[in-house]
């Protein structure tokens, strides 16, 4: 079965039948929806609403931190600032953002399924999002807790302030994560469409089959870590009282044991975009797709033996800080991998410069040296000098800003015109990109100087002479909250106003691009028969066509 | 096939799904998976467990001798037998013998509320001795370091053992209603044996929690 | 509507008509299973009260494994399942493991003096077990 030019001009001009977006416009169809697709925009309009809030928790610890002195918050607001910045941004938005949002609606269509295994189960993962959510604002409201996103213990289980509501908020949250995880699993295992091999499936489908696995085997361990917090707080009975002979460091092993596979989950999902968007935007096959997709389980798996190295001055025995020091050095390989074969890919391509592939370069640039950064850190000897400093913090924004957020950022506008029909300004796309890459480098740069420089993170108050690097770190997050604005803007205009995109704008060789944009609520008129290798460029049919039988 | 086989029940294929076959064996992993998680949340408790035990083994050895061994023993033999009589259950229902499907998970059933009752009685006499969790321990006959570490953990794993025992048992319940209506035959059980598969994930918990906290 | 290649594709996919087989199926297997368990229960509630030291632990845990493994293969059909579903439990199950050797490693190779307090080689506790400094009495 060959879907000819007629079929895909059909498709993309007035489909017989009509979008998921059509179908169905009562609040209700949408609230009661078991369409991947429906789930999907839910969650991203969800996950950029907490983007923004954790973004102004930021930026209001940035500016507080305009004065080396006590200035516009008070100490305790501080560590309420940084302890909600952290915890929004990790289980609100990166943990979801792009299995959740992205991975719900293209998943299905990249597989040739009509939907994901357990439809209804998909949308109780949203439910369940909502119900951590609303937890956690309410939490906010009444103050917020302050023990940092890590609720280290005897701390979090003796604070005052309103932990608890947050700790399960997250034990819900983590449940979503769970159940979307395994239906994901599923999905892959028994709704492939007819010939689509293993060896065949698209590189999406390989990074989030692996964040999958890893969103399976790590949460739960959050999930009765945090329970038994709760219960210390409210029973005045745990495990990590050091007055009862409980060991706090205990709590950081099963903590960090979820806590460093999760920012797997959230910068895994974000490789499988770009290797998306590479491939279309070089128009070239992927250089090594085997070696791609394989490396998104070696991250999955070799990503469970590090969890040591958040803890090097934590307490622990040498021996461990020395195998977990040796061990995460195996899992910066799987990365490095991955950089090389997306630059092989690019190599001799035939670059098409729109927005999605400017923030592929940002990517690219960003994880490199986030990565790189990880590694010096890793090493234990160094990581004495640096822990708890700035520089730890500038290396993850590197990634969890610069790599996950620049690929949810190339993941939208790849597959905006794919999800409303209609294009977004690009003009516009490539301002925000560039206002967003120089932006971030101005945020974080002097981060990495500050923190070499001694000083340390979560501090309300610091020595004068730090100043300087703290301001120019302010003045690049406020550029950086620009760039971003100006996305929500011309996005929300495009949503309405934008110009109507053909079914593949792109001219991208992906599967989700063979049946219209947006999709019919059953996704493909007939389940495509693949017989190709996916993101194959290499075919000599005009962009549009994707051959499939 | 036969005209009765014919008039027996199947499962609905869903209209994502390419055949039934298909559906079922995606219920069966999405199960399998949901009890791997499962596994990976007691793990926890057991890391909390492994780490005290080894630091206060005196403690622990001398706690679990003041533990009900005949109560744990019994215990044991219950929900053994209760994996038994579930097992039988959906092979009742795949030899389409639904009233003998029936009885098995009700007694299946039983069983597990006669695990709750010599829990709850374990419970009143732990009360009775202030042989309580944390800062509420006040057990008079061990009163060295560990102890009340010993107790927390005994609390929080039977307590959160307990917990997946009820909602086993509402979900036992809930498919003894739907086999009493005839919904499992050999030409469809998937939904008993998912729930037979969270039965047994119980038991299994239960087969490690007995030697640990009852024959150090 | 339709859809090509139903059952097809990479997925293997039990035929359907091997149902009028289960009436052969035998209860048996589970008879010999829960006898086995209940003679292994038996076993180690035995070697349990020996109180044998060290070993006792680690017999424990093997005769654990057994029953466990009996509920796993017959009970729950690992045995005559998917190649995928018992990756499934091999895994998570080596995860449990990965978590629980490198916690225990930690507390059993530390500098003794970062142990709990009240462990037989720390420091000694002057106060009973779960008595706060201000709750001593005078």
């Amino acid at each position: 079965m060959r879907l000819s030019e007629d079929d895909s001009h059909a498709l993309a001009g007035a489909p017989a039948a009509p979008t998921y977006l059509e179908d169905g416009t009562t609040v209700m169809s949408w609230l009661n929806t078991r369409d991947h697709k429906r789930v999907g925009v839910m969650f991203l309009v969800s996950v950029i609403l907490f983007f923004f809030l954790g973004g102004l928790f930021a930026l209001l610890i940035r500016f507080k931190l305009l004065q080396p002195g006590p200035f516009f918050l008070d100490a305790l607001g501080y560590n309420r600032m940084f302890t909600l910045h952290g915890v929004v941004m990790i289980f609100l938005f990166l943990i979801p953002s792009i299995p959740s949002a992205f991975g719900n609606f293209v998943l299905p269509l990249m597989l040739g399924a009509r939907d994901v295994a357990f439809p209804r189960l998909n949308l109780f993962s949203y439910y369940l999002y909502l119900a951590g959510a609303v937890l956690a604002i309410l939490a906010m409201i009444q103050g917020g807790a302050d023990t940092g996103w890590t609720f280290y213990t005897p701390y979090s289980s003796t604070t005052a302030t309103q932990v608890l509501p947050v700790l399960l908020g997250v034990f819900i949250l983590g449940f979503s994560s769970i159940l979307t995880g395994l239906n994901f699993i599923v999905t892959v295992h028994t709704l492939r469409a007819p010939g689509l091999s293993w060896m065949r499936l698209p590189l999406f489908v390989w990074g989030i089959y692996g964040t999958s696995i890893i969103q399976v085997l790590a949460t739960p361990v959050i999930g009765i870590t945090v329970l038994i917090v709760a219960v210390e707080r409210v029973g005045g009975f745990g495990l990590f009282d050091p007055a009862r002979g409980g060991d706090p460091v205990l709590f950081q092993h099963m903590f960090w044991f979820y806590s460093h596979p999760a920012v797997y989950i959230m910068v895994l999902p974000g490789m499988g975009v770009i290797s998306e968007t590479v491939a279309a935007f070089s128009r070239k096959n992927p250089f090594g797709y085997k070696a791609i997709a394989m490396s998104s389980l070696g991250i999955a798996f070799v990503g469970f033996f590090t969890w040591g190295h958040h803890m090097f001055v934590a307490g622990q025995s040498t021996f461990n800080a020395g195998a977990f020091g040796i061990l995460s050095m195996f899992v910066g390989v799987f990365t490095a991998i991955k950089v090389f074969n997306w630059v092989g890919t690019m190599y001799r391509g035939a670059i098409s410069f729109k927005t999605p592939f400017a923030y592929i370069c940002g990517f690219l640039y960003f994880i490199v040296f986030g990565g790189m950064t990880g590694v010096a850190l890793a090493t234990t000897s160094l990581d004495i000098h640096w822990h708890d400093t700035y520089f730890v913090v500038a290396h993850f924004h590197f990634i969890m800003v610069g790599a996950s957020v620049m690929a949810f950022l190339a993941a939208l506008h790849y597959w905006f015109p794919k999800m409303f029909g209609r294009m977004y300004p690009e003009g516009w796309g490539l301002v925000a990109a560039s206002l967003i890459i120089l932006g971030f480098n101005a945020t974080f740069i002097p981060q990495f100087l500050l923190g070499n420089c001694g000083m340390p993170r979560r501090y309300y108050q610091y020595p004068e002479h730090f100043q300087a690097l703290n301001v120019a770190s302010t003045a690049g997050a406020t550029l950086l909250g620009f760039g971003f604005l100006i996305i929500l803007i011309y996005m929300t205009i495009a949503l309405r106003y934008g110009q109507r995109s053909e079914a593949n704008p792109w001219g991208s060789k992906g599967f989700e691009w063979l049946t219209a944009s947006p999709p019919p609520t059953h996704n493909f008129d007939e389940i495509p028969t693949i017989t190709q290798m996916p993101h194959d460029y290499r075919t000599h049919e005009p962009p549009g066509v994707i051959r499939v039988a | 096939m036969s005209p009765e086989a014919a008039s027996l029940p199947e499962g609905i294929l869903a209209h994502h799904f390419a055949s039934l076959e298909r559906q079922n064996e995606a219920m069966r992993l999405g199960m399998w998976l949901f009890l791997a998680t499962e596994i990976l949340l007691f793990a926890g408790l057991f890391t909390g467990y492994s780490v005290y035990r080894f630091e206060f083994p005196l403690a622990f050895a001398e706690c679990s001798r003041h533990l009900s061994l005949t109560a744990g023993t019994v215990n044991t033999i219950v929900l053994i037998t209760s994996s038994f009589t579930v097992a039988l259950s959906i092979h009742f229902a795949r030899t389409d013998q639904r009233r003998a499907a029936v009885v098995c998970l009700a007694l299946t059933i039983l069983l597990a509320l006669g695990f709750l009752g010599i829990k709850a009685i374990e419970y009143t006499a732990h009360f009775r001795e202030h042989a309580l969790p944390g800062k509420y321990y006040a057990f008079e006959e061990v009163k060295i370091p560990g102890a009340a570490m010993f107790y927390t953990l005994y609390f929080m794993m039977t307590g959160l053992h307990g917990l997946h025992v009820v909602a086993g048992m509402s979900v036992l319940t809930w498919l003894l209603w739907r086999t009493n209506q005839g919904r499992y035959s050999s030409r469809y059980y998937t939904g008993l044996e998912l729930g037979g598969l969270y039965w047994h994930l119980v038991d299994l918990v239960w087969i490690f929690l007995y030697p640990l906290l009852y024959l150090i | 509507m339709g859809e090509s290649g139903s059952s097809g594709g990479a997925n293997v996919a039990l035929h359907p008509d091997d149902r009028h087989e289960e009436h052969a199926h035998s209860a048996i297997p589970y008879v010999v299973v829960w006898i086995a368990l209940l003679v292994f229960t038996a076993l180690t509630y035995l070697t349990g009260k020996q109180h044998l030291g060290t070993w006792a632990l680690f017999i424990a845990l093997a005769i654990a494994c057994l029953k466990s493994a009996l509920v796993a293969l017959i009970f729950m059909h690992l045995k005559d399942s998917s190649g995928m579903t018992r990756l499934v439990f091999g895994t998570s199950l080596v995860f449990v493991g990965i978590l629980l050797f490198f916690t225990v490693a930690d507390v059993a190779t530390r500098f003794r003096p970062a142990t709990p307090a009240g462990a037989p080689f720390g420091t000694e506790r002057s106060r009973p077990e779960g008595l706060l400094e201000h709750e001593m009495p005078e």
